[in-house]
């Protein structure tokens, strides 16, 4: 299929299926998930494991996926830990605190990630400002937003919000009582992502940008509207876990969203996307996403201690990024005595 | 003249400790008299000073280091762990904090020698890493996550004391000694010449017949084990340590080496700078409490005083060079895609 | 527009702030993102009215979050000494960290008031009263008030590893429970899990599946209960979900049936008290007879959920 073959042909002999971005990721989601299983036992492997660690991938998930793009064009964004506390205080604002119609209020929170999506993509392309920096600036800076303007307005850093049912099943219902329905939004926009990423022409441009950005802006390809477009969808996607989350738990707080920073990178890095740009795969974000997962909720069906989890994800880590590097020289290796 | 003063890496840090004055002052209302003479915000000045100055050196190197906000609980816990709980002498804390300092520091920097992962990730998975095992470990072996320590006497005097009539804490004249040291290194020594020319270009660098290799390792080995330093100091200090997630700190570290005027991407940075941009970060956050400016606005003035600062590195380093070398009229575009202490894909 | 209304303000206000640079009083809480700090808040501010009617004036200091507490606080009293206070009014919750400090503030003449937290070690920094509630005499009351309500087997949700006043909270919960003939299990979650909703949901559904003798928790958050009913929703079961301390989504909760109680100490009265009686203290030479004064616990349930609703309103409780 070309999508794979896209990746791969960019530095690889074409084919080999170790050469895949996304092998990596299924081998170590493999093993994790057997592995927790065994400890786990049936209670893991039945409904609610399931649920456990898929309403975990699910939030984290939505964040990885453009985050994993904006990688793959060779740039960060650290400001989506401050995204989901803004959105989710404009929405339950909004509507808590306004009373103004639940459709209003999703759109606000929303647009608090569009534009704050903006503010990033058109800082990290008009000035030379590395998108690190940028976002932690920015980063810091919906904190302080979020939490002066919460307390100006409401005296708290809590507001409560009861959804209408219309708002609550489509955002923060649960399936079956245990899936959240985040999973299928989850699953959305993986699929929309993969048609960007694989089939549509701008996935060929972001892997262009991200594999030489000079090269590709002179090979006609809009790379500034590219970023913007990026890191848009990461401000979006992160205001979308942010509504999702008042939704399903009927409160907003100014803080919480930091443990997304490091999370979506870890899940896409996990995933093997190369963090020098230039490759990856929407499979292999999913195959990251779901093992981060799987560790961090099998820890508490396996009764291990909880914090054995970060030394496992950290180890998953180093393991996926070790992998990373050898298929890469392996491909680099292949690639160069063909020539 | 003013130009003059532009190339120099400390004038984006001089630049913005001065506009926060300056804001602070007219704003704020605050009393700088007050605001001087107040130990607050100098000792955390101190605390996150000690490791930017690693930091830096290791940013101007062109590589960056997040395992520090792991290493700072870690340093604490397991100088309490070792003298506190188990009660050997404080000298084996002491050097236990510091071992493991250097060991992170070892794995992160062969690591980032060794493969091409760029180093953001490497020390990601070993901030991850350290925090699971200095929870778990501190679990497993005192079955809390809060361990009390009694310092003896020489201990507390040499790293946990306070000083200049009370409430100063010794730290800041560790501070002080670590920032004349890295000075030297960095501006006096030849091991200063071989890092800059590190953050310019690793290759050439490495052609030129600089240890790149040695120097990489050697600079994770100082970030982290000062990183442990600092958690040991506290920990002498406060009589406890507890374990914590130390994101924020890594957060506070990067920003006031930026705004220090270091460059991501590397190659531009100076000691000074550093130093004050620690200064200004920390008048900034805890300066703020002296002034009419209610303190849930913190965290904006930073992000806005982060982003100012980025900006002027850039243009100052474009003055620097386009004045040292009387050419340079650099693309736009190519510096920060891969500034992230990342290897160009060949 | 009352929104464009709103920013306008926020701007002035951003700005102007409350300056005024006669501290007699300190009062130092949690941190700026903790909503529980805000009706401390509450509270500090109606004290302050009669506190500058008297020509005195109050600073409140806040830390920014939970990390590095310890040395976060002892700045902050050590903040309140360099801009010369005459009292301070903190809770103590590093007491390893916080009594070395305040002892040094107090052999300068600053006299301390105690509220909120550190009940056991009053007497270490010689405070001169106490206003907040016994950790201990809270959770006793919570666990008793679970078991007499039919709970057999309690699961006590800790979110911050370590911290004294929670562990203090879970042995009263064990204790009171004792006492009504159930058992308790504790429960920390990593730190890297505080004030994540969504990771604690599943770790305490986790636990509810693989323990199913667990008949109802009490979390030392007020985050835990909405991580705990949502645990509850999810797997089906029967389990009375319960918190010490409580924000508005609480009250929808406990008023929607998806929350069995929560346990108050008031920190309205806690802010309100300590500042104004520290004040008349230093200006007026007052004593309570009473010491420790206890704020709480008070339940919070079905049968008054009302009340507080009223008052929570009003940003007090």
């Amino acid at each position: 299929m070309s999508t794979q073959s896209q990746t791969a042909a960019k530095r690889s002999s074409p084919g080999a299926l170790a050469r895949r971005p996304e092998t990596g990721a299924l081998i170590g989601f493999v093993v994790v998930f057997a592995f927790f299983a065994a400890l786990g036992g049936p209670v893991f492997m039945g409904a609610p494991g399931w649920s456990s660690w898929l309403n975990i991938a699910a939030e984290v998930g939505i964040i990885a996926l453009p985050v994993g793009l904006l990688m793959i064009s060779g740039e960060f964004d650290i400001s989506v830990g401050s995204i989901v506390p803004a959105s989710s205080m404009m929405t339950a604002m909004l509507a808590g605190h306004y009373d103004l119609p639940a459709l209003a209020a999703i759109c606000g929170g929303l647009a608090v990630g569009l534009a704050v999506g903006f503010v990033n993509g058109l800082l990290v392309t008009r000035t030379t400002i590395p998108s690190l920096i940028v976002t932690i600036g920015v980063m810091f800076a919906v904190m302080g937003l979020t939490l002066g303007f919460a307390v100006l307005i409401k005296g708290s850093t809590s507001v409560s919000y009861v959804p209408t049912p219309m708002a609550k099943a489509l955002l923060g219902q649960f399936i079956n009582n245990m899936f959240n329905v985040a999973i299928l939004w989850w699953l959305g926009f993986a699929a929309v992502f993969f048609c960007v990423l694989h089939i549509s022409p701008i996935g060929n441009w972001i892997f262009a940008i991200g594999g030489d950005r000079e090269s590709a802006r002179n090979a006609g390809i809009p790379t500034s509207r590219v970023t913007i477009g990026l890191f848009m969808a990461s401000g979006f996607c992160a205001a979308f876990v942010g509504v999702v989350q008042v939704m399903t738990y009927q409160q907003a707080q100014v803080a919480g969203g930091q443990s997304f920073i490091f999370n979506s990178i870890m899940c896409v890095v996990i995933g093997g996307v190369l963090l020098t740009g230039g490759s990856g795969s929407i499979l292999g974000i999913l195959l990251g996403t779901m093992t981060f997962a799987v560790v961090n909720q099998g820890v508490f069906f396996a009764a291990l201690d909880p914090n054995v989890g970060s030394i496992i994800v950290g180890a998953l880590l180093l393991a996926a990024v070790l992998s990373n590097d050898t298929f890469r020289t392996l491909a680099l290796s292949a690639a160069a005595k063909k020539t | 003249m003013i130009s003059n003063l532009l190339r120099r890496p400390a004038a984006a840090s001089v630049l913005s400790l001065t506009g926060v004055l300056a804001f602070y002052v007219i704003i704020g209302g605050v009393d700088l008299g007050k605001l001087m003479s107040a130990a607050s915000w100098l000792n955390y000045a101190a605390r996150i000073g000690i490791v930017a100055l690693p930091v830096g050196l290791l940013m101007i190197s062109g590589e960056i280091d997040i395992s520090i906000g792991a290493m700072i609980p870690a340093g604490a816990m397991t100088t309490a762990i070792v003298s506190g709980h188990y009660e050997l002498p404080m000298i084996f804390g002491i050097l236990g904090a510091l071992g493991v300092g250097v060991i992170v520091g070892t794995i992160n920097g062969v690591l980032a020698v060794r493969t091409n992962v760029p180093t953001l990730i490497i020390t990601l998975a070993t901030l991850v890493g350290m925090q699971g095992v200095v929870l778990a470990g501190s679990k497993l072996l005192t079955g809390s996550a809060s361990v009390p320590l009694t310092a003896p006497d020489w201990a507390k005097s040499i790293f946990g004391q306070l000083v200049f009539g009370g409430s100063h804490q010794v730290v800041i004249v560790w501070w002080i000694i670590f920032a004349v040291t890295f000075w030297f290194v960095l501006h006096q020594s030849r091991y200063g010449n071989w890092i800059f020319a590190m953050g310019g270009d690793k290759e050439s660098a490495r052609n030129a017949g600089i240890p790149v290799n040695r120097m990489t390792v050697l600079l994770f080995v100082l970030t982290a084990t000062s990183a442990s330093f600092v958690g040991m100091c506290h920990a002498i200090l406060f009589n406890s340590a507890q374990v914590s997630g130390g994101m924020n700190d890594i957060f506070n570290i990067i920003a006031s080496v930026v705004v220090g005027g270091v460059l991501l991407s590397g190659g531009f940075g100076s000691v000074p700078g550093i130093f004050v941009g620690a200064l200004t970060f920390a008048i900034v956050n805890k300066g703020i409490d002296f002034t009419a400016i209610d303190r849930n606005w913190s965290n904006l003035i930073i992000g806005v005083m982060l982003l100012a600062a980025g900006a002027m590195n850039e243009s100052f380093r474009r003055v620097a060079l386009g004045v040292a070398t009387g050419k340079r009229s650099k693309p736009k575009q190519d510096a920060p895609a891969r500034a992230i202490g990342g290897q160009e894909a060949h | 527009m009352k929104l464009t209304k709103t920013i306008a303000a926020a701007a002035t206000a951003a700005v102007m702030g409350t300056g005024a640079f006669a501290q007699d009083i300190a009062v130092i809480a949690g941190s700026v993102e903790d909503a529980f700090m805000d009706k401390i808040k509450k509270g500090v501010d109606d004290a302050t009215h009669m506190v500058e009617a008297n020509g005195g004036s109050v600073q409140y200091l806040r830390t920014q979050n939970y990390e590095n507490f310890g040395p976060d606080l002892v700045t902050l009293i050590n903040q309140a000494v360099a801009q010369g206070v005459d009292g301070i009014a903190i809770p103590i919750w590093v007491p390893d960290a916080q009594i070395p400090a305040l002892n040094a503030a107090r052999e300068q003449g600053i006299v301390i008031m105690q509220y909120n937290s550190g009940l056991p070690v009053k007497d270490d920094i010689s405070a001169i009263n106490y206003f907040g509630s016994d950790e201990y005499a809270a959770g006793f009351g919570g666990g008793k008030y679970l078991a007499e309500n039919g709970a057999t087997h309690i699961l006590c949700h800790i979110q911050v590893p370590g911290a004294i006043n929670l562990t203090e909270r879970c042995r009263g919960v064990t204790d009171g429970a004792a006492e009504a003939g159930a058992k308790v299990t504790v429960l920390e979650t990593p730190p890297n899990l505080d004030g994540d909703v969504t990771g604690t949901a599943e770790a305490l559904k986790a636990e509810f599946i693989g323990d199913q003798s667990i008949d109802a928790m009490v979390s030392c958050a007020d985050f835990g209960a909405a991580a705990g009913a949502n645990a509850v929703e999810q797997t089906g079961l029967d389990i009375m979900v319960s918190a010490f301390d409580f924000s508005p989504a609480t009250l929808d909760r406990i008023k929607a049936g998806n929350q069995t109680m929560a346990i108050d100490q008031q920190p309205y009265l806690q802010g309100f008290l300590a500042t104004s009686m520290l004040f008349a203290h230093l200006k007026f030479g007052t004593e309570i007879s009473t010491d420790p004064v206890l704020t709480g616990p008070a339940i919070v349930d079905a049968s008054n959920v009302d009340a507080v609703v009223a008052g929570a309103a009003l940003g007090a409780r």
